[in-house]
């Protein structure tokens, strides 16, 4: 589903990443740990075509990611980033952003799913209507999460998506992505997140030094 | 009625005005002062020079030396609108000569060829003043609406590259600051427009009459050249944000690093 072969990231004349592989098969979950700036985010931006690989290559589903196919990869996959960016308008405005694109128009959700998703991750519905600007951080996770929910996808690339998150909303949120059928490859340093995962892939200095297979249920 | 000519002596007087911002710079330690220099001396240069070329080719009127000269007023312009947006010149100095050279030139030939049809229909005394001032004001409004651009998606580029990574085109995920870079680029000339006559003077306005028109002629003169001027500035900036974003992304719809100049 996910593939890096021996990828090797570069900017200018520094090394961001260097020889990475590691693979995901469809269904499978994924968490990306290790310390600040080893490169763990530019591992999810790579998988989304912000970088090119200077060597090796990323594939997802069989597909190389090549200027000509990262189209078709943004839109398989659900990209939640670190800071959400949700616009300066209403709740529903950033919620529904993707859907203002061609490529999500027809797939414009009604107003049940939009509460059925904002019921799931314990939002109130009349947080629509509400400025993003006076909303918490929290709350503009969640609004994050269920905008990528909103889309349909099956595969999640998360950055760090629930470093302002209660201990009952990270636990929501990772029982929506621990469902089955659902690729998902992530960023977290949450103890939960690497235990009930299946794979751990640790990052050092743009280096995998360690990938960890759970077991589903170990917990 | 003819204007009054300024000999030597009353522009030193003027020049001689030049003390007092010259002293204010210096004492704050502004390290404007030689740049205050270089640039009034350039003025002053350049202005001769054109005084000097202008009376040739009034005097010679011949429509391919005029074509030609507005050609080298854009150049000049699409180069200094890349340059002052802190762009580099290989890249978009091409689109943006064709953005600024389109924009004006048609507004240019409306305002000329078809509103004013001066006798002949090239005379340089209508077509090479008419279209400085509008290739002028272009020129300004370019240089915001591009510099905005780039700079405020380089700086904003999660804001950029969430649009993208939710299947945006390049296009669509330009958007907003297509939005921001019009509105600023537009919004001078608008707030010029709201005010003008009651705040200030108008130059053109203020040249003619100084030059012997009747005021009536010079505020119909006013009024065109400043719809005029608006066009141009509205069409220019959306052709050059249209065509430099042809080249200002990589393959992968990212904004080019090297486009920037720093």
């Amino acid at each position: 589903m996910i593939a890096f072969d021996d990828v090797t990231v570069r900017a200018s004349q520094s090394v961001l990443l260097k020889d990475i592989t590691f693979s995901l098969d469809a269904g499978e979950k994924a968490v990306i740990t290790g310390p600040s700036g080893s490169g763990k985010s530019t591992i999810l931006l790579t998988l989304m075509g912000a970088h090119a690989p200077a060597r090796g290559r990323v594939r997802f589903d069989g597909t190389e990611v090549t200027a000509q196919t990262v189209a078709s990869v943004r839109n398989a996959v659900a990209f939640i980033g670190q800071e959400p960016v949700l616009g300066n308008r209403s709740v529903r405005d950033g919620l529904l952003l993707p859907f203002t694109f061609r490529a999500n128009r027809d797939a414009r959700p009604g107003e049940e799913r939009i509460s059925e998703i904002l019921h799931g991750l314990k939002l109130p519905s009349d947080i629509l209507d509400r400025s993003t600007a006076v909303i918490s951080g929290g709350e503009k996770q969640r609004i994050a999460v269920a905008r990528a929910l909103l889309t349909g996808k099956n595969t999640f690339v998360a950055d760090e998506i629930t470093s302002a998150l209660d201990e009952t909303s990270n636990q929501i949120v990772l029982d929506l992505f621990l469902r089955p059928g659902i690729t998902v490859l992530a960023v977290s340093h949450q103890g939960q997140w690497l235990q009930r995962f299946d794979k751990q892939i640790r990052i050092v200095n743009g280096t995998v030094v360690d990938v960890r297979h759970n077991r589903r249920g170990d917990t | 009625m003819s204007t009054r000519d300024i000999n030597l002596t009353q522009l030193l007087i003027i020049y001689a005005m030049l003390a007092v911002p010259a002293a204010i710079l210096a004492v704050f330690r502004t390290g404007l002062v030689r740049r205050t220099l270089i640039a009034i001396v350039r003025m002053s240069l350049q202005l001769a020079l054109v005084g000097l070329y202008l009376q040739y080719v009034f005097d010679l009127n011949n429509p391919w030396l005029n074509v030609a000269w507005f050609l080298v007023m854009v150049t000049v312009a699409s180069a200094n609108v890349v340059h002052s947006a802190n762009l580099r010149t290989r890249a978009l100095l091409p689109m943006v000569l064709i953005g600024i050279g389109l924009s004006t030139s048609c507004v240019l030939a409306v305002f000329v060829f078809a509103a004013l049809r001066p006798q002949p229909f090239y005379d340089a005394r209508y077509l090479i003043p008419i279209g400085g001032m509008i290739l002028g004001n272009c020129m300004r409004g370019n240089v915001i609406s591009l510099q905005r651009f780039f700079s405020g998606i380089r700086e904003n580029g999660k804001e950029y590259m969430s649009s993208l990574f939710m299947g945006a085109t390049v296009t669509e995920a330009v958007r907003p600051w297509v939005r921001r870079s019009l509105t600023a680029a537009l919004s001078p000339t608008v707030s010029t427009m709201a005010t003008m006559g009651i705040v200030s003077l108008p130059g053109m306005m203020t040249g003619q009459i100084l030059g012997g028109s009747d005021p009536v002629t010079a505020v119909k003169y006013q009024t065109a050249i400043m719809v005029a001027i608006f066009v141009s500035v509205a069409m220019g900036a959306w052709l050059n944000l249209a065509l430099c974003t042809r080249v200002g992304f990589n393959e992968y719809g990212m904004v080019r690093d090297d486009i920037f100049r720093s």
